[in-house]
């Protein structure tokens, strides 16, 4: 339990896209974490949500230049929050 | 080409006949509709038909025949009983003859018309077969046009099980024993109505439309593990059973070993996705199903936001547009 614990990794990332986390970005975010095992929650004005539900992500409220923590702990957590890193990055393939 | 969602689950490839021959007409509930009654060239009965299309032949009577489509079933009304009666004996005969000279399927008359003597005698000798039927032309044009089409139109088998679910023709396909007759059977339970089990017909109908029907001689009979056979007319009653629906939604069961199932969530990324069956784009959705999940629900609901996009409110995008709009507001 403890080694679980202790490899929670975390990762600061921005929102890069004009639109911020909408409907859309949402589904990308929740289609790409969906299939890692790790939990993985992203973290914005102190508020904690799951990354693998949509509904959760949007009530980020997240605009454009939002600095959001994500964090993951689990097996594949590190693969997760490399690939999510990337998707922010890409703007979620919005301008 | 993409390869095809369905494919796993089609039958025999879809295929259609290429023409009818007249007896066949005789055999089908349309018979007793138009009150259909062969009056003459009874020999005939085997020439046949090749298209879903009629012809008014005023115009090839009158000795006009180029143009004339004589592969079609001639219908004739007032207009031509009335001026083949004008006509001498020998005119009759005289423009019949030179019809013949074209393969020609039957004659269908209207109202109960009785066409002149020689008329009949013709057909006889010919071995063309007079059709007379005691509804108006209107009504026997729409008619045997309806009913040619369907019987020309492209056909498929279909490994799946059809309900009608709220008015939304729903086909559920997934591998043997994922549970397909079963939550056939709960929607059954929920006041649905059951088309068919395990094996539907499926017709592409005239216009961008699919009707299913249940496979004839088994209409109406699941297979439920466990349990065998089960008669849902028997059981349900007449209120539960349809022998035809247009179908309006594919839905894919597919069975997930993961707790978590995976969802390609298409309908917030892409809009609702469609799948080509006999080349009709029909809305397809995938559900995942497992132990503990209530299938039947799921399937009513996904009836429901389809029946709502019929009606022009797509909550998908609705939604989409909804939580841009909160975003725009924000910043």
């Amino acid at each position: 339990m403890k080694s679980a614990m202790r490899s929670e990794i975390s990762k600061k990332l921005v929102v890069v896209n004009q639109l911020g986390i909408h409907a859309r970005p949402a589904a990308v975010i929740v289609k790409a974490m969906q299939k890692y095992d790790a939990h993985v929650y992203l973290i914005y004005n102190g508020h904690r949500r799951n990354a693998k539900s949509v509904l959760q992500v949007l009530s980020l409220g997240a605009p454009k230049d939002a600095e959001i923590t994500a964090v993951a702990s689990g097996p594949d957590a590190e693969s997760a929050i490399e690939e999510l890193s990337k998707i922010f990055e890409g703007g979620f393939g919005e301008e | 080409m993409e390869k095809s969602k369905l494919a796993p689950y089609l039958g025999d490839k879809p295929n259609k006949i290429s023409s009818l021959p007249v007896a066949e007409i005789f055999k089908d509930p349309i018979c007793n509709e138009l009150n259909l009654k062969l009056i003459a060239g009874f020999q005939g009965t085997n020439r046949k038909i090749y298209t879903a299309d009629i012809n008014r032949p005023g115009l090839a009577l009158t000795g006009y025949l180029e143009y004339f489509a004589n592969d079609r079933i001639q219908v004739m009304g007032n207009t031509e009983i009335n001026y083949l009666r004008k006509l001498t004996s020998s005119n009759v005969e005289a423009r019949l003859v030179s019809i013949f000279s074209f393969e020609v399927p039957a004659f269908l008359l209207s109202r109960g018309l009785e066409p002149p003597q020689v008329f009949l005698d013709v057909c006889n000798r010919h071995g063309v077969p007079v059709i007379q039927s005691t509804l108006s032309t209107d009504q026997v044009i729409s008619r045997v046009i309806l009913y040619l089409a369907e019987k020309f139109s492209p056909k498929a088998t279909i490994h799946g099980t059809a309900v009608d679910c709220f008015g939304v023709g729903v086909l559920l396909v997934g591998k043997s024993g994922v549970g397909k007759s079963e939550t056939a059977l709960e929607l059954v339970e929920r006041g649905h109505r059951l088309v068919g089990d395990d094996v539907i017909v499926l017709k592409k109908a005239i216009e961008e439309a699919i009707i299913m029907e249940p496979n004839p001689e088994f209409e109406h009979y699941m297979h439920i593990r466990g349990i065998g056979m089960v008669d849902v007319f028997a059981v349900y009653g007449a209120g539960h059973i349809r022998r035809k629906k247009e179908l309006g939604l594919i839905v894919e069961l597919v069975e997930t070993k993961r707790r978590g199932a995976i969802d390609n969530l298409d309908e917030l990324l892409k809009g609702w996705p469609n799948e080509n069956l006999l080349d009709v784009k029909i809305p397809f959705l995938r559900i995942p199903v497992g132990p503990g999940r209530n299938t039947a629900v799921i399937v009513e609901s996904a009836a429901l936001k389809c029946r709502l996009k019929e009606l022009g409110i797509d909550i998908d995008k609705v939604f989409a547009e909804k939580s841009i709009g909160r975003m725009l507001n924000n910043s």
